[in-house]
Order: C-alpha cells, then structure tokens, then sequence
C-alpha cells in the first residue's frame, strides 16, 4: 500500500522548513520510526521519523527546498497489508447534526497554513521567500544594530609577512583567515574585556577562547568557529579551518549549527573590497572585517615604496569597551600580523 | 483494586497501566507525525512509573492536578483512552469536549483537574483544594504532580509554604526528570536534591527512585497515609528521565550520548516486568498478553476518535471563559 508522508508540523512558528539531507535512499528499506531525512527549522535541525514500515518509493522535495508543514514529503510503498476498510466502531456518542469529519492529512491548519504560505509567495510580482537561516541572520543582526552602540576604527597592516609565511609553507596553502584568526585570538589574551558580553548593567566573560570566522555557502551566512587559535600555527587553523568549512558544504548538521566565539572575522578579501565595516555578532563585542590585500605605495626612510597591505575595521560595542581600550587592541593585532 | 504489592492481579494492572501509558504515547507521536491530529504534544515515555505509582496509591475520589506533560497522569487516574484520544483530536466526545487538547487533559469525575500547562501553576490550586478538603473535613487528599523546572518559580514557594504552615493534605510530587525544556536541572540549582527543600519548610521530604514503581507506590502511599492523617504535607522527589524532546517539536540533542544509555538502561517498564517474571506465577505470556490486549484497544480507540464529532460553531463559546 502506498502512504504520502505529509511534513509534521515540527517548526516552532508557522516558518518555512528547509530540507538539509535525506538520510535514506529512494529504493532502500525504512522501518516506522526511523529518521527518514534532517530539515532545519527557524530554531534546530530535526530528524524526521518515518510513520510506516517499508521501502521508500520516491523522495518528493530536494534538499535545499523550502517546504511547509503539510506538504506531500515521501511516498512510502508500506509493508503492511491495507488497513482495515474505513468500517471503524460507531462513534460511541454520536453528535446531532455532525457530519464525521475526516480531518485533511496534516493536521487541521496546514491546509490553510499551506494556502497562506503559497499566498504570501504568489501575490504580487517581487515577494522572495526568505530562508530559516536568512531570517535568523536577519533578526540577530537587527537586534545587534538596534541595540549595540557600535563604533569603528580602521587602520591597515603591512601584508609582506602574511605573504612570505605562505610562500614558505607552499605548496601547502594557508587560509588567509587562518592568520586573522591567530592574531585575534592572541591579541584577546591580552584584551580580554574584547570577548566580554554585556548584559543589563554588567559584563560577563566569554566562556570560550573560539575565534570565529563568517562563511558564505550558497548565499547563506554561517559562523565556523575555530579552537582558541592563539597557541596554534596558521597551518594548523588553516586546516581546522578547511575541514569544517568543507563539513558545512556537505550539509553536516554538526557543523551548520550556531557555534559561540569570543569574536568574529570576517573577510571581503577575495573581492574588490578594500575596507568595509560590519555588524557584531551578538552576544559578541566585536568583529574584525578585512578587506582585500592589494600593493599600496607607502613613504619608508623618505622614499616612495610598493608594500602589500590589507586594511582592518574594528566594529566594537561601546558599552563593553571605549575607544582607546578598542585601538590598542586593534594595534595589537596589526603588530601579531606584521611580526609572524 | 485494593494496593497490595503482593497481590499478583493488582500488580498486573499496574503494569498494564505501564505499557498503556508508553503504547498511548508511541501511538500519540506517530499521529502527530503523521499530522492527523492537531496540536503538539509533550511526552512522557520512560516516566511512567511515577504517575502509575503515585495514583495506585490515591482513592478514586482524591484529586491529582498535572501539567502539559499529562497524558500519563489522566490515564494512571483512571481517565479512559477514548475520552483521551477523542480530545487529542479535538472532537466534542473528549474529555474536555475537544476544547482542552493534550496540554489540558482532565476529568473532574475521575479525580483529575485538567491539566495546568503554566510551569508550577497547579502547586497554588493543589493547595487550595487541599484547604477545602481540610476546612470541610473530608478524608480526600491531592497529589500535585511537576516538574523540577518549576521549584524555581515564585508560585511554587509560595503555595508550598502555605500548605505547611496550615499543615495541608497535598502530596507534592516532584518528577525530577533532569530537564527543564533544555535546561539540565543542575545548571539552575546549587543544591540539585530537590526533596532537601521540604525541610526548609518544616516538613518531610523524600527522594525516590522514579523508575521503580513500587518504590513509588510505597513512598506516595506513607506520604498519602501521613496527609490524611494531618500531618501534609510531603514533597516527593521521583528520579526520572526524559527520554523525548521536551515537545515534538524539540530534536532533543542537548542530552548527552552516555546519559540517555543509563536511564535508558533503567527502563521503567522493563524492570518491572522483569520484577513480575521473577514470581512463580506470572508467565512471558502474561505480559505479552498485555501488551497485545492494550494495543487493540488503542487501535479501535484512535480508529474510533478519527470519525468522532467535532464541536459545532454554535458550540464554540460554551464551556470557556476566552
């Protein structure tokens, strides 16, 4: 017999879900109970149970999809025998003048909670449906500019070093990011009132030493956090850096999750961007954002020279840190940058 | 049934109420996956001893007041799985005519207020029956059933001190399940021995293992016993687990791998089960009897519930109050 799974209605609010993997196989095997694929709602990742015992017959949404609860999922070709016939026992005390009321599969609302979502995405010419995650991003960082005084400082290292470390460590490639995250993570050992979290009228430490480095997959906005880099070498967090970008391109659900840092990097290098400011991470106090690295003249001993450099903006929060606390701390960095 | 702990019928019919509880939940869930029933659920299985334990202890007229996690309690009080189901899918046959749902399971009739979703909410209301029974001199005593996240609320000192100074008869029956929502319940207490408490108040408190059954039954029915005799009220303290996300909608994956494997090894049902075949005379065919005659009147209740009658919109503003 063949039974439509419809998505349960596992997201907290009325939000899109969004299939992440499918963990079996059209053609495979799958018992009742069994996770049958991981979608992300607005709050987690969630496992997805088979209601039947049998063999997947067809996957109906691909992974990416945005699906609503309600929607047709899977179909499933169940072991069992069919059901018994609709002949159920009388009701035991029938209501005057109410019809029986097979409820629509999906519960109740998610006829109409399928409708509307259709609705909201068809009417009108330029709606685009945002995503689980774009909206999580969106909401933290309207908050986070809302709320946090943010201030800005800016000033540009020397790159040469960055550049002769990885023509040394050739042919391996180290991350750029990798240098970035090593320089903030020791200059927070100096500064540690950077990774403190403000909270109604006092501070509180970071429990982590993790450094965190925003990546962009597909579109999508995550935060990879590295390790407490401040006692490893660029290679080492280049290659921690590596693997958990390459697990989150994979779609892991482990390395998709929100991860909490002591602060932020992030980097525009790869393009045009020469300096950019950004929007803290909260409950951070900070992000460091970097822009390209690019061959600037500057004047050293009286001459003109060319110099590879790279122009750093310090977003802090002003009610953890002042400005004089924030520029020595952004120095430290550019001296860990320019002494490697 | 007179509790007897060594009467072989009355301790089947505690395990049959066992495995009624963890089949009703088994079934709940794959309804909600299935989205034929409306609503989100908040499970109990791997607690049933608790409920099972305490309620075998009460009189049909003593009360129980519950919380959003109340399936269990509404059927070890004696609630029907037809009134249950039938509520679950909202029809006007339920036990609150399909205007409650699973957070407000309950029947007056049986002895269970429906159940009191607001965390710790039902601990002023315990009492305050409590107080009635005590000012009208009847013998009725109320077990007030929550969870550990509640000790932490204002309602729940509150209530609790009065009940002591006036010397009331309520059971407060804490089941510690080690998980307020996401919350391990030794991140939000300095002391994690919820039954320590009761002392503070100048009464008994007890710490019980949650998952044996009859150790539950033994420690409600002296707790019960000491109630009725005016000198309530007692805190109980039930270790147990949680084994499923707080609701359906929670994956759950802040539990510790080990963690789930220890509670999971001290499975409530398992054991007393294993308890039961060590007598001489309940056989491996007892217990699967059980289980197949509860499963059958499951599968004609949830088929039953399916096409019960839903409440009308002329119906729609009776029995509430918003």
């Amino acid at each position: 017999m063949e039974i439509e799974f419809k998505m349960p209605d596992l997201a907290t609010t009325d939000s899109e879900i969004k299939v992440i993997r499918w963990l079996v196989a059209p053609g495979e095997a799958i018992k009742r109970g069994q996770a049958l694929l991981e979608v992300e709602t607005d709050k987690a990742m969630m496992e997805v149970e088979s209601i039947a015992t049998g063999t997947l017959k067809a996957a109906s949404v691909k992974v990416g999809d945005g699906i609503v609860a309600g929607q047709l999922i899977a179909v499933i070709e169940s072991d069992a025998i069919a059901a018994k016939p609709a002949t159920p026992p009388a009701p035991a005390a029938p209501g005057p003048a109410s019809a029986p009321t097979h409820l629509p599969a999906g519960g109740m609302f998610a006829k109409n909670r399928a409708a509307s979502a259709k609705a909201a995405v068809e009417s009108g010419p330029a709606k685009l449906a945002l995503t689980a995650t774009q909206r999580t991003v969106g909401r933290r960082l309207q908050e986070s500019k809302q709320n946090a005084p943010h201030f800005y400082l800016q000033a540009s290292a020397n790159a040469e070093p960055m550049l002769r470390a990885r023509t040394a460590a050739a042919p391996a490639k180290i991350a750029w990011d990798a240098f970035f995250a090593q320089a903030v993570g020791r200059a927070l050992k100096k500064f540690n009132r950077m990774a403190c979290r403000f909270e109604a009228d006092h501070l509180v430490p970071a429990t982590t030493a993790d450094v965190g480095v925003a990546v962009d997959h597909e579109g999508e906005l995550y935060v990879v956090a590295l390790a407490d880099p401040s006692a490893k070498s660029a290679a080492e967090i280049s290659q921690e850096l590596r693997g958990k970008v390459e697990r989150l391109r994979a779609g892991d659900p482990e390395a998709r999750k929100l991860r909490s840092a002591a602060m932020t990097v992030t980097n525009l290098g790869a393009t045009r961007v020469e300096a950019f400011t950004a929007i803290i991470s909260p409950p951070e106090a900070a992000i460091l954002a970097i822009g390209r690295v690019a061959p600037t003249a500057i004047v050293e001993a009286g001459g003109i020279v060319a110099q590879n450099r790279v122009t750093l903006t310090l977003s802090a929060d002003h009610r953890v840190v002042n400005g004089k606390y924030a520029a020595d701390f952004l120095t430290e960095i550019i001296r860990e940058l320019e002494s490697l | 049934m007179k509790p007897d702990p060594l009467n072989r019928d009355f301790l089947l019919k505690l395990y049959e109420k066992m495995v009624l509880i963890r089949e009703f939940e088994e079934r709940v869930k794959f309804l909600f996956l299935e989205g034929t029933m409306p609503g989100t659920i908040h499970q109990c299985q791997g607690q049933e001893a608790t409920a099972v334990g305490v309620c075998a202890a009460l009189a049909a007229d003593d009360f129980i007041t519950s919380t959003f996690r109340g399936h269990g309690h509404a059927l070890a009080k004696g609630l029907g799985v037809q009134e249950m189901l039938d509520e679950l899918f909202g029809a006007r046959t339920g036990c609150c005519k399909g205007k409650g749902g699973s957070m407000h399971m309950g029947n007056m009739d049986k002895g269970m207020v429906p159940g009191i979703a607001i965390v710790a909410g039902g601990i002023p209301l315990a009492a305050g029956m409590a107080l009635a029974f005590k000012m009208q001199q009847k013998p009725q005593v109320v077990a007030c059933f929550f969870g550990d996240g509640a000790v932490a609320e204002g309602a729940f000192h509150e209530a609790v001190n009065m009940a002591a100074i006036w010397a009331l008869p309520v059971i407060l029956v804490c089941e510690n399940n080690h998980y307020g929502a996401s919350t391990r319940v030794d991140k939000v207490m300095k002391n994690p021995r919820i039954s320590d408490r009761a002392a503070s108040y100048g009464f008994r408190g007890e710490t019980v293992d949650g998952n044996d059954v009859l150790a539950v039954l033994a420690a409600a029915q002296r707790a019960a016993e000491e109630c009725r005799s005016g000198q309530g009220p007692v805190l109980l303290e039930l270790m147990t687990y949680r084994r499923t996300g707080h609701s359906r909608r929670d994956a759950c994956h802040y539990q510790p791998k080990e963690e789930r494997e220890l509670w999971f090894s001290r499975d409530p049902i398992e054991r007393f089960g294993a308890q039961l075949m060590e007598r001489n005379d309940v056989t491996a065919a007892d217990l699967a009897g059980v289980k197949a005659r509860v499963e059958q009147q499951i599968n004609e209740g949830v088929e039953r519930a399916k096409v019960a009658p839903q409440p009308t919109v002329a119906e729609l503003t009776e029995d509430v109050f918003a």
